[in-house]
């Protein structure tokens, strides 16, 4: 077995050196099997559908909500088309921003940008697809979300400044998408195989893209954080990441 | 972003045919592939795929953009299944202490999803190629999709384009400034990049909510109106739904 996980993380290594551009994040069309795909894409109406009762409830409010998102979908969008060179690979992947989405405009919504940047990627660039855009959901905006609000907002009530604050719920957000991929891909193609040693397989040979690219991703939703902070602390407010004290004190 | 299908939509056959028509067979397809459990249809459905797309003469270096990453996942994963999964030894060696063994059920079952992946790649790139945005947003709307979710693509797919140009011209600033000149500073001017386009989306939602509501906007947008269907692209469609019906079956 460890004879065996040395093999694959050193074919994995090879596989990355000699491709250009791993978008390791989005799981490819077609890979899962139709009975797996509609599981997925169950899983994930749910939280889709709790995310477009959000919004409608936010725009009826306010306008200019719809647009914001609209646009928001538009930057996860471009920030997951972003190839971010990964030293330990010698190659490029990219980071999900969804973290980041999670953080400002609150997982609900966030589910929502997450399927629309899924859907056009899917449709015009072929980054994952259309039969695993529930699969996709699912690991990158429900997962991703999540995970980046539940760590940022948790770590900012423990007084945690806001640049380590927004590093972890990178950090996090991009984890937890990783691991969900490898949970949805195992179970996905098993076949009569058993799961947890595919599934163990399936994330080691993510390790040399994702270890690094989480901590990427942490800097990078630092830094949006913290400039956003800087600039504009007044957004911040209004989408209701800081309290009005914290942004006078 | 030239690899947007818009930037190279050339006047072809597909691109006449009602979106929504295109939609239901694309889907119809596709539920075949992923249901099929061997490599006949699925390499039926490439075959197909590829001569629509030299049909509507897209550009070689698109068409190898859009499949290099499907072909680098079906890899791995025929690697993967093709050493960890199985009993029946095709072939075992001894590689610096490693042992490494190939299975044969492990590669059927790793060429099967390649095949799948490459199949429905395929279904998805023709009808990527062949159907512009607005027509595929108003048949998405025919199929009861929330009128939410495709306001918000709308809105998306309108200002990629925009932030995409406000990218490139911060990237070239920082670049210019040795803003990547190593990981620190790449890091760093990675986050000052995204951080950025962030403002400027916020910019951007609140003048575009300006201009919309000096315009008449109440909060919904008006969608494409869907024309009657054309009775000869309907029979022409079941007869192909059905022709691929009878390859699956057998």
């Amino acid at each position: 077995m460890k004879s065996q996980i040395i093999f694959l993380f050193l074919i994995s290594q090879f596989l990355l050196l000699t491709c250009s551009d791993a978008h390791a994040m989005h799981i490819s069309e077609g890979i899962l099997p139709f009975n797996w795909a509609a599981f997925w894409f169950a899983v994930a109406v749910p939280f889709v559908a709790y995310g477009l009762y959000r919004l409608k409830k936010l725009s009826n409010i306010d306008l200019s909500f719809k647009p914001l998102v609209g646009l928001m979908a538009a930057v996860v969008f471009i920030i997951s088309c972003m190839p971010i060179p990964v030293p330990t690979a010698g190659t490029c992947s990219h980071p999900c921003g969804t973290g980041i989405s999670g953080i400002l405009v609150g997982p609900a919504i966030s589910i929502v940008i997450t399927a629309v940047a899924l859907l056009i990627q899917a449709l015009f660039l072929a980054h994952g697809g259309l039969s695993t855009w529930g699969a996709d959901i699912v690991s990158m905006g429900v997962m991703g979300s999540f995970a980046g609000y539940l760590t940022f907002r948790t770590l900012r009530s423990m007084k945690i400044n806001m640049t380590i604050a927004g590093f972890m719920a990178g950090l996090f957000a991009d984890w937890a998408t990783y691991l969900t991929t490898s949970v949805v891909l195992a179970s996905g193609i098993r076949g009569d195989s058993p799961f947890m040693p595919l599934f163990t397989k399936i994330a080691i040979a993510f390790i040399p893209t994702q270890l690094p690219l989480g901590i990427l991703e942490g800097a990078m939703t630092a830094g949006m954080v913290v400039l956003l902070y800087k600039k504009r602390p007044d957004l911040l407010v209004k989408m209701r990441v800081l309290k009005p004290e914290e942004v006078t004190a | 972003m030239e690899i947007f299908s818009e930037y190279f939509k050339k006047d072809h056959l597909l691109l006449k045919v009602d979106a929504r028509v295109k939609l239901i067979v694309a889907i119809i397809v596709l539920i075949m592939v992923l249901s099929y459990k061997g490599f006949v249809f699925p390499l039926l459905v490439v075959s197909l795929s590829l001569a629509l797309c030299i049909r509507m003469k897209i550009p070689l270096r698109v068409f190898i953009l859009r499949f290099s990453e499907p072909m680098f996942l079906a890899l791995v994963l025929v690697l993967i299944k093709f050493l960890f999964s199985g009993k029946d030894a095709i072939f075992s060696l001894n590689l610096l202490g490693i042992s490494i063994t190939g299975y044969r059920e492990g590669l059927v079952e790793g060429l099967l999803i390649a095949s799948r992946i490459i199949g429905a790649v395929s279904i998805v790139a023709v009808l990527g190629f062949s159907t512009p945005f607005t027509e595929f947003m108003a048949g998405l709307s025919w199929l009861r999709i929330p009128k939410g979710l495709i306001e918000i693509l709308m809105f998306a797919y309108r200002y990629i384009f925009v932030l995409l140009e406000d990218a490139v011209v911060i990237y070239n600033a920082q670049k210019n400034r040795l803003g990547y000149s190593n990981i620190r500073r790449g890091l760093s001017s990675f986050g000052i990049l995204t951080g950025s386009l962030t403002l400027k989306a916020f910019e951007h939602s609140q003048n575009a909510t300006v201009a919309m509501v000096q315009r008449g906007y109440d909060g919904n947008m008006p969608m494409l109106k869907h024309k009657p269907f054309k009775p000869s692209e309907i029979i022409i469609s079941l007869l192909f739904i059905i022709a691929m019906g009878f390859v699956w079956k057998i």
